[in-house]
């Protein structure tokens, strides 16, 4: 059995609080709220970034067989750039161990595949090669934002030249199969599809730290020796990176978890690490997946709800869109670049209104009082950009 | 189980929230088997009950109002010389027809609302010792920004002399540790609504388009006072205007502020756009409501806001201020800081200009709504009259 983990690596670049009577004429740099951003970055950096990366790289050099995946936004590079640069440095000292794979995605953290011109889609997967190639192989797996998955996108993304793609491991795909095996995706050739296996991703990234939960507390033996007892060629453990010192503090013993996590799993003969690209090198598909409609890993629904489920949502992504022409008749970068930056699928993630427990989770993340508010402030900003636009 | 409530007002004689309350609790309550003896001021007329099993008491006539106003030149308070001696009076009669009936009827728990018929109440509890629940809707601390001593007096008394207090809030129940109640002895329980009352009726659309004239109509609805932040609500006015001229404010309710108001609204230039009704009868609230496109609650203090539910109830998108009970529980509507003029004005444009969000809004109002009926109010009431009764016991 394959022990495959991968991390989630993104900070979202939020916006102003941007007054509708505020006129910036188009100007990007108004939009985003630096200090704010500066202050979530080098908070996390402090409490997770950086302490989970001196432990990895301590663990990659400790344990030869040990190995893991990243994939980092083009997002998140930039604000580590502005606001963290060891933060960069750290990862690219897991990269140069040549046991850390780095993923491809979207380099926006976007829902540009939603566009229907594809094209802008493709651009912004070629920026993030491009940015992650400066201090890593560009891995053959895929990985769209917040595991968006369906045929087409898996077809589309074997004619760029992947051959494997990350999707949430659901039952509704699934049906009576497994997630433990590699499968093929229904009209592609040869991609192959790694499901999350969500229970078990789900015990590290919610369930460590929650007192209710019967397994409760969770240990490295006792997690490795469920791995043990599978049946399947991989399994495979996906989560945000922000799990290790954000979601669950560093007084949870979440580092202490991920410390002994390796050596437990590579003493269980049966267990061994591998790689996204490796996974897809050396193990067969068991069958095909069927996906006609997109899935992913968010909220309770796994399918594009999170982002484009009530008006206000679907309203401001069309807004967005529409803009898109203009934008690139214009042949102006900055302007360009701030509106990928609108394209952030978190502005989006913050005008949800879900109710039970879904909501709690978005309201955490949000900087807003209300998704109202949320939908308000983006719109302002979007009217000002649009009419820096149409001033030429 | 039954109670003796001392209430202030009854519809159709209402002035605010509290009549509403009495009115809806008390159908509440008796729907759930509890029996009540409602005591009042006599008006002259006679008040509606709510339900078969309520008796409407008048025990004395009274100057007095709830909510005190400035009083126009030429025309006295009505207070006399005294307002202590005019409440002192009014608790005298008012205590001793209780006691009255008391003896034919015994009483489980005395219930008073607000601080005009505390000092009633105290006295009937210390001649009965009946256990006491006092209801704040709200506190002397909300309603002036220049507390009046004679009152928190009788605030203070009323908090001490109460065995359990209801506060419409959280916020209000911070109001009333202000005032020295133990916390312990503190509970909440919102207010509610009954979404039935504001449900369209054939013919409503067709006034409410005749009156709006292809207008967008931004509402207020309350006494024209400090606490409820008319003030404001004119500021921003101004701003909205600025980006959308056709825009028309209807100002509902009456109060000492409106000569202020009507002269602001000339002096910002914007007195074409805003349209005083004075005060709005109950029958009409629910045709007030319908040619809204959006509400705003600017209070400065706002105990709790039952008009918020009133409007949400209507259809119609609510913009809050932050420092309102309401606000604690809704998640349908936008809050503002009510001195946030720029953030005000901001919402509600973005309201008028944006189908989507408001749509949403109105849309996400019914999970609000749901949770706010009168009967959850009465269930939570009853329960602690029953935890009252047993702590006298």
């Amino acid at each position: 059995m394959e022990i495959c983990i991968y991390f989630q690596v993104h900070q979202p670049l939020r916006l102003s609080q941007f007054s509708i009577f505020r006129k910036d004429g188009g100007h990007g740099g108004g939009y985003f709220d630096s200090e704010l951003n500066r202050k979530i970055m080098e908070k996390v950096a402090g409490k997770c970034y950086l302490p989970a990366n001196r432990l990895m790289l301590e663990l990659l050099e400790k344990h030869p067989e040990f190995k893991v995946s990243y994939s980092l936004t083009g997002v998140f590079i930039e604000q580590c750039k502005m606001f963290a640069p060891e933060v960069l440095e750290s990862f690219a000292a897991l990269a140069r161990t040549g046991r850390a794979e780095f993923l491809s995605e979207t380099y926006h953290h976007s829902l540009s595949y939603l566009f229907s011109d594809k094209g802008e889609f493709l651009e912004q997967v070629k920026l993030h090669k491009e940015e992650i190639s400066r201090f890593a192989k560009p891995s053959p797996v895929f990985r769209n934002t917040e595991a968006m998955f369906s045929n087409d996108i898996a077809y589309l993304v074997e004619r760029m030249g992947y051959s494997g793609i990350m999707a949430e491991g659901l039952d509704h795909l699934l049906g009576w199969r497994s997630p433990n095996y590699l499968y093929g995706v229904k009209g592609c050739r040869n991609m192959k599809v790694l499901l999350r296996n969500y229970r078990l991703s789900d015990d590290i990234g919610y369930r460590f730290s929650a007192k209710w939960w019967s397994e409760y507390p969770l240990t490295a033996g006792k997690y490795a020796s469920w791995l043990e007892n599978l049946q399947g060629d991989c399994t495979n453990i996906f989560m945000d990176y922000e799990t290790f010192g954000e979601h669950h503090w560093q007084d949870t013993g979440i580092f202490e978890f991920l410390r002994h996590l390796p050596p437990e799993i590579l003493r269980r003969p049966n267990l061994g690490f591998s790689t996204p690209s490796e996974l897809v090198g050396k193990v067969g598909i068991r069958d095909d997946i069927d996906a006609p409609d997109v899935t992913s890993w968010a909220d309770m629904e796994r399918d594009t709800s999170a982002w484009l489920g009530n008006e206000m949502q679907r309203d401001a992504f069309a807004a967005l869109e529409k803009l898109g022409p203009a934008v690139k008749e214009k042949g102006d970068k900055d302007a360009l670049r701030t509106w990928r930056m609108l394209g952030n699928s978190d502005h989006f993630y913050y005008m949800c209104t879900k109710s039970l427990s879904d909501q709690d989770v978005h309201n955490y993340f949000s900087p807003y009082d209300s998704p109202f508010d949320a939908y308000i402030n983006y719109m302002n900003v979007l009217r000002d950009f649009s009419d820096g636009l149409k001033k030429g | 189980m039954r109670i003796a409530m001392l209430g202030w007002e009854f519809p159709p004689f209402v002035s605010g929230g509290l009549g509403v309350h009495c009115f809806e609790l008390t159908r509440a309550l008796c729907s759930r088997g509890v029996e009540i003896d409602f005591f009042m001021p006599g008006c002259g007329k006679k008040p509606q009950p709510s339900c078969p099993g309520i008796r409407i008491i008048d025990v004395a006539e009274t100057k007095l109002k709830p909510y005190l106003f400035v009083a126009k030149r030429g025309q006295s308070t009505g207070y006399g010389d005294n307002l202590l001696s005019a409440v002192n009076e009014y608790a005298d009669a008012c205590a001793s027809g209780v006691v009255a009936e008391a003896e034919s009827r015994g009483y489980d728990v005395l219930h008073a609302h607000d601080w005009l018929t505390a000092p009633a109440a105290s006295r009937v509890k210390r001649r009965l010792s009946l256990p006491l629940v006092q209801t704040f809707h709200s506190t002397e601390f909300d309603r002036t920004s220049y507390p009046w001593d004679c009152i928190l007096g009788i605030e203070r008394q009323a908090a001490a002399d109460a065995d359990l207090i209801i506060a419409v809030s959280k916020r209000t129940r911070e109001q009333v540790l202000r005032l020295g109640a133990r916390q312990e002895k503190i509970r909440v329980v919102y207010n509610g609504v009954d979404r039935k009352r504001f449900r369209e009726i054939e013919g409503e659309r067709k006034y409410a388009d005749e009156f709006k004239k292809g207008r967008k109509v931004v509402l207020f609805l309350g006494r024209l006072t400090e606490q409820k932040g008319p003030v404001q609500l004119l500021h921003a006015a101004k701003l909205v205007l600025e980006r959308e001229p056709g825009t028309l404010f209807v100002i509902a309710g009456k109060g000492e502020l409106l000569p202020l108001l009507i002269s602001m609204a000339m002096h910002l230039g914007i007195s074409k756009n805003v349209r005083f009704l004075g005060f709005v009868p109950d029958e009409d609230q629910r045709r007030i409501y319908r040619i809204a496109d959006v509400y705003v609650m600017p209070s400065t203090s706002e105990p709790f806001g039952i008009t918020a539910l009133e409007a949400m109830s209507s259809g119609v998108p609510v913009i809050v201020s932050k420092t309102s009970g309401v606000s604690e529980v809704v998640k349908s509507a936008i809050r503002v800081d009510f001195w946030d003029i720029d953030r005000m004005a901001d919402r509600i444009l973005s309201v008028l200009q944006h189908p989507p969000l408001s749509r949403t809004m109105v849309e996400m109002a019914n999970s609000d709504l749901e949770a706010r009926t009168w009967e959850r109010v009465a269930e939570e009431t009853e329960s602690i009259y029953r935890e009252a009764a047993g702590k006298a016991r």
